[in-house]
C-alpha cells in the first residue's frame, strides 16, 4: 500500500498581460495545439515534451487525431507537472491554433488566464489573450515551405513560456538529426524565425515561466512501446498481428525490436490468421503474442477459444478503443471486459491483466506470457487507447522484477525418463508438454473434446474429468496472479475502483478531495478476470461507498462486481464515460462529492 | 520408448478415398526417412481433417478452415520440423479461402494436402465449393483449386492426385515434402478423394482423369501455358491431374521461414533466457530516455 505525492495543481491569480507584469510561474502547465491533420501539431507536441523531460518535469501527451491520414481536425496536449501525473489536466494554459476551428474547440477548455498563440497566415481573431503570427509566411519565404510552420510556433512558444534557449535548439537538433543535414539545418531556421517573432511583441515574453522538476531518472514513453519491450524481456519470440488503431504499434516496435533476437513477426491477412498463427507457434513451442482492438478481438475470439480448450499459450494484448463495429477507432474506451469475461462460445479458462501505466505494461506483459506458460491457457492484456498511445513520465523498467518461467515443459533428457506422455495428463492444471521435435515423443493437440492422449473423446466421464482440470486453473493460478494495489489512507470510508488508465485521473481526483477534507482509498485492480475476490471484498467491506470508474455505458466492471460479490452490491457505484475522451480528475471529484 | 498417443484406427467409411492418402502419407514419409518426432501434421475440420489421429506424429486438430495459418505459425516458429497441413474441400475452399490464397502469396514451406470430394462429407453431404452444379440443387460453378493456384505468382509447388493411383500420389507427395525439406516454399497438392458415401465418384474420375505430365511439351515450370493446358483440360469436361507446377530454378530457397529465419535458430530453439540475454536487453531499454 501506498500514498501519492500528488499535489493539487496550484494555479496562480491572473495577473494580466502588462509591459510591467511578471512571468506566472506554474508548476503545472498544459498546452494544446490544434489544427489540420497533417499541420505538425504532434511533432509540436512531442518538441515540447522533451523539452520539459529536459528540465525534469513529469510529463503527459494525449492526442486527439481523427481516422484519416491527412485533414480533419487534429491536436494533441502536453502537460508538464512538477509532481507525478498520468492525466490530461482539465484546463489549457496554452492553446497553439493552426486554424480556427482549433481556436473553436479549444476555447472551452483554455483556463481564465490561459494564452492563445496562432498562425495567423489565413485568419484572424479578435480574442483577448490571443497573438497572432504568420508562421506559415514567415517560413514559407526563407525556407521554401511552409511546413517548418509548427517548429516556428515551437520557438514562438518557447518565449512565451521563458525556456532556456540552449535547451530549446537541443531539442530540435536531437529530434531531427536522424533525418540528416538539411532537415535539421531548415528547422534550426525556423526556431529562429519563430523565436524572433515573438521576442519583438511586447506581450508574448515570459508570460509565463515553469518550474524544474527532479524527475530526470525517468522515461517518457507509451503503453504500446511497453509491451513491445515486455515481450521481448519477457522472451516472447513470435508475434502476428494486423494493422488496427489503437494497437498497431505494437507490431511495428515488434518488427524493431525482435529480428536482433530471432524472433520473427509476420502481419497476417487478418486476425483470424494472427490469432491461429501464433497458436501454431506456441504449439510449437515459442513465446507468442498478437495484439488487435475491438474489431480484431472479435475475429480473433474464435482462436483464444481454440487456445482455451486446447491448452495453447497465448496472450492477446487488446488495446480498447470505442466500439462496437468499427465505433470511433482513435478514441478511448473500456467497453470490451464483459466480452472478454465471457469471451467466446462454451466455457474456458483464461486470465485478464490489466496494467496501469507503461512500466507495470513492460510487467505485466512479462508476467502474462509466464501465467500462459504455467497454465497453458490464453491471457489477455487489457488495454485501452490512452494507456496504449498517449506518452506519460514512467519509471525506469525494471529488468530485475522480470523472470522467465515456462512452465511444466519436458526437455528431452526429462521425457526419456517417462514411461508414457500425455499431452492433456490429468492432475493439477496444466500438464507438463513436450514440444515438437523432442525424440521419441509427439504431442497431438485439438480444440474437440479429448482424453489425456490427445485424441478425440466423447466419453462423458473423461469430459467432466477434463473440464474440470482446464476450469480449475482459474482456482488453482489465484496466488499467482498480479496483485490490486491500493492508494490512499486505511481509514477512509468512500472507496474508489479502477483499472488501466483512468489511474492518472483518479490518482489525481483522490488528492485534490484529499485536499477538500475528503479521504478516498483507490483500489487499482490488476488482474480483472478471474475476478479477484479475495482483494475486492476485503476493499469493500472497509468502505461505506465505492465508485466503480470505467470508460463504459453499462458500467461493465461494477456488473462483473456485482455477479461475483452479491453480498456487499449495494455499495457500488459507477462513475461512467463514454463520449471517447478521458475521464478529467474534476469530473471523478463532482461525481463522488454528489455521492450518486 | 516412452509411450506416445497411439494412432487411432480412421473412422472413415470402407473404401474413403482419404485412406488413400494416409497411405501415401506414411509410405512418403518413410522413404524419406523423417524421423516421426520432426513431423508435424496440422489437420483441418472434417472426415479428412482427422487423418493426424491415425498417424504416429505430432499434430494439431485445427480450427476448420485455420489449419494453414496454424501451420504456417509451426514452420516459422521451428523451422527445422517438416510440417504438413491437411484437409477438406470445404475446410480449404469455403471456410479457409482467404488463408488458402495468402498460404501461396507467404509461400513458407510446407505441405498442404486438399481432400477433395465435391461435398462435406461429415455434416452429411451438402454441396461443397467445388461440387458440380446440379449436385444436391448447387447451381454456382465449381470452384478449380489449380487455376486459381496457378494464377498466383509465387514459387510453389503445385500438383493434383488422385486416390484411384495411389503410386503416382506417394510419388507427388515425395517430391512435395523433398520441396518443403530444401527451404524452396509451399506445396499444394489436391487429392481427388471420393466419397463413397455422399458422392462415389470413382468410376467417373478414373474416367476424366488427363496426367498433364503426360502430354505433349510439359512444362511444369511454365505457368502461363500450363493455365491453358489445364483450362481446356476442365473446359472439356475433363479433369488435369500431375505436377502443375515447379518452380524454375532448383537451387533457389525461397521458403519465408528461409527469408525470415535463414541459417539462425529461429525462435523457438534460439535461446531465450533472461540470462544470455541480459546485456542486450540492458542496451534496448538503455534506448529510452
Amino acid at each position: 500500500m501506498s500514498t501519492p505525492a500528488a499535489h493539487p495543481p496550484s494555479l496562480p491569480e491572473e495577473t494580466g498581460p502588462s509591459a510591467a507584469r511578471p512571468p506566472m510561474e506554474l508548476s503545472d502547465l498544459s498546452v494544446m495545439i490544434g489544427g489540420q491533420g497533417g499541420d505538425g501539431t504532434l511533432t509540436v507536441s512531442d518538441l515540447l515534451g522533451r523539452y520539459f523531460r529536459k528540465r525534469g518535469l513529469y510529463v503527459y501527451t494525449s492526442r486527439n487525431v481523427l481516422s484519416r491520414i491527412r485533414g480533419g481536425h487534429a491536436d494533441a496536449s502536453v502537460r508538464a507537472s512538477r509532481d507525478p501525473t498520468s492525466a490530461v489536466k482539465p484546463q489549457v494554459d496554452v492553446l497553439v491554433a493552426f486554424d480556427n476551428e482549433a481556436i473553436q474547440l479549444g476555447r472551452a477548455e483554455l483556463a481564465p488566464h490561459g494564452f492563445i498563440l496562432y498562425d495567423s497566415t489565413t485568419f484572424h481573431t479578435d480574442l483577448p489573450n490571443a497573438v497572432g503570427f504568420p508562421f506559415a509566411t514567415l517560413v514559407g519565404g526563407p525556407l521554401g515551405q511552409p511546413i517548418f510552420k509548427n517548429t516556428a510556433a515551437y520557438g514562438a512558444l518557447s518565449v512565451l513560456l521563458g525556456f532556456d534557449e540552449p535547451m530549446t535548439r537541443s531539442v530540435i537538433e536531437e529530434r531531427f538529426k536522424r533525418r540528416g543535414g538539411e532537415a535539421l539545418e531548415k528547422n534550426l531556421k525556423a526556431l529562429d524565425i519563430g523565436r524572433k517573432a515573438a521576442s519583438e511583441n511586447p506581450d508574448v515574453p515570459n508570460r509565463f515561466s515553469l518550474v524544474d522538476g527532479d524527475a530526470h531518472s525517468l522515461i517518457l514513453t507509451t503503453g504500446n512501446q511497453a509491451v513491445a519491450l515486455g515481450f521481448v524481456v519477457g522472451g516472447g519470440r513470435f508475434f502476428a498481428g494486423y494493422p488496427i488503431t489503437p494497437a498497431t504499434e505494437i507490431m511495428e516496435y515488434l518488427q524493431r525490436y525482435l529480428p536482433p533476437f530471432e524472433g520473427v513477426v509476420r502481419q497476417a491477412e487478418d486476425e483470424l490468421a494472427a490469432v491461429n498463427m501464433i497458436i501454431g507457434a506456441a504449439y510449437a513451442g515459442a513465446r507468442v503474442m498478437t495484439s488487435t482492438s475491438g474489431p480484431g478481438l472479435s475475429l480473433m475470439t474464435e482462436g483464444i477459444g481454440h487456445a482455451g480448450t486446447a491448452e495453447i499459450p497465448i496472450v492477446v494484448a487488446d488495446c480498447q478503443r470505442v466500439g462496437p463495429s468499427t465505433g470511433q477507432p482513435t478514441r478511448h474506451e473500456q467497453s470490451d471486459l464483459s466480452h472478454l469475461a465471457n469471451l467466446g462460445h462454451g466455457e474456458y479458462p483464461r486470465f485478464i491483466l490489466a496494467p496501469s501505466d507503461p512500466s507495470d505494461c513492460f510487467l505485466l506483459t512479462t508476467e502474462a506470457l509466464n501465467l500462459a506458460d504455467r497454465w497453458r491457457l490464453p491471457v489477455i492484456l487489457l488495454l485501452d487507447q490512452a494507456l496504449c498511445q498517449n506518452t506519460a513520465t514512467s519509471r525506469r523498467f525494471d529488468l530485475s522484477a522480470v523472470h522467465v518461467d515456462r512452465g511444466k515443459r519436458l526437455t528431452a533428457e526429462a521425457v526419456q525418463k517417462l514411461e508414457q506422455y500425455k499431452v492433456y495428463q490429468y492432475g493439477d492444471g496444466a500438464s507438463p508438454y513436450a514440444v515438437p521435435g523432442t525424440p521419441g515423443v509427439w504431442s497431438e493437440v485439438t480444440g474437440n473434446e479429448h482424453d489425456e492422449w490427445g485424441h478425440v473423446s466423447v466419453n462423458p466421464e473423461n469430459r467432466v474429468r477434463m473440464m474440470k482440470k482446464r476450469m480449475d486453473k482459474m482456482v488453482l493460478a489465484r496466488g499467482e496472479l498480479p496483485n490490486a494495489r491500493l492508494f490512499g489512507p486505511p481509514e477512509a470510508k468512500i472507496g474508489l475502483i479502477g483499472f488501466g488508465s483512468t489511474s492518472g485521473p483518479i490518482l489525481e481526483a483522490q488528492s485534490l478531495l484529499g485536499a477538500k477534507g475528503v479521504p478516498t482509498r483507490y483500489l487499482q485492480v490488476r488482474t480483472l478476470y478471474p475476478v479477484p475476490v479475495h482483494e475486492i471484498e476485503p476493499f469493500l467491506r472497509s468502505v461505506d461507498v465505492a465508485f466503480v470508474v470505467e470508460h463504459n455505458y453499462t458500467g461493465q466492471f461494477a456488473r462483473l462486481l456485482r455477479e461475483t460479490i452479491p453480498a456487499q452490491y449495494t455499495k457500488l457505484r459507477s462513475i461512467l464515460r463514454y463520449d471517447g475522451y478521458t475521464f478529467r480528475a474534476p469530473q471523478i471529484v463532482q461525481a463522488v462529492q454528489g455521492g450518486k | 520408448m516412452v509411450q506416445s498417443a497411439k494412432p487411432h484406427s480412421p473412422i472413415w467409411c470402407p473404401g474413403c478415398g482419404d485412406f488413400g492418402v494416409l497411405a501415401a502419407v506414411k509410405r512418403a514419409a518413410a522413404d524419406l526417412k523423417i524421423p516421426t518426432h520432426e513431423l508435424v501434421l496440422v489437420g483441418g475440420i472434417g472426415c479428412s481433417g482427422s487423418i493426424h489421429n491415425f498417424l504416429e506424429i505430432n499434430g494439431i486438430h485445427a480450427l476448420h478452415g485455420r489449419l494453414l495459418a496454424q501451420a504456417v505459425g509451426v514452420k516459422l516458429a521451428n523451422p527445422s520440423l517438416t510440417v504438413l497441413a491437411a484437409g477438406g474441400d470445404g475446410d480449404g475452399y469455403a471456410i479457409g479461402m482467404g488463408h488458402f490464397i495468402h498460404a501461396f502469396k507467404k509461400n513458407a514451406s510446407i505441405l498442404y494436402i486438399v481432400m477433395n470430394n465435391e461435398t462435406y462429407g461429415l455434416t452429411k453431404g451438402q454441396a461443397s465449393p467445388t461440387s458440380q452444379i446440379g449436385f444436391e440443387g448447387n447451381v454456382e460453378p465449381p470452384f478449380h483449386s489449380i487455376l486459381t493456384a496457378l494464377s498466383i505468382p509465387a514459387p510453389n509447388f503445385i500438383a493434383r492426385t488422385f486416390s484411384g493411383d495411389p503410386k503416382g500420389m506417394t510419388a507427388i507427395l515425395e517430391e512435395a515434402l523433398r520441396f518443403n525439406r530444401e527451404g524452396r516454399g509451399f506445396a499444394f497438392v489436391e487429392d481427388l478423394s471420393p466419397c463413397v458415401t455422399y458422392n462415389d465418384t470413382y468410376k467417373l474420375w478414373r474416367e476424366k482423369v488427363v496426367d498433364v505430365s503426360k502430354l505433349d511439351g510439359y512444362d511444369p515450370t511454365d505457368r502461363k501455358r500450363m493455365f491453358g493446358v489445364c483450362l481446356d483440360i476442365i473446359d472439356s469436361g475433363r479433369i488435369p491431374i500431375g505436377v502443375m507446377h515447379r518452380p524454375k530454378d532448383s537451387d533457389s530457397a525461397e521458403g519465408l521461414e528461409v527469408k525470415l529465419v535463414g541459417s539462425k535458430r529461429g525462435p523457438v530453439r534460439a535461446d531465450s533466457t533472461l540470462e544470455t540475454n541480459l546485456p542486450a536487453y540492458q542496451k534496448l531499454l538503455g534506448g529510452l530516455a
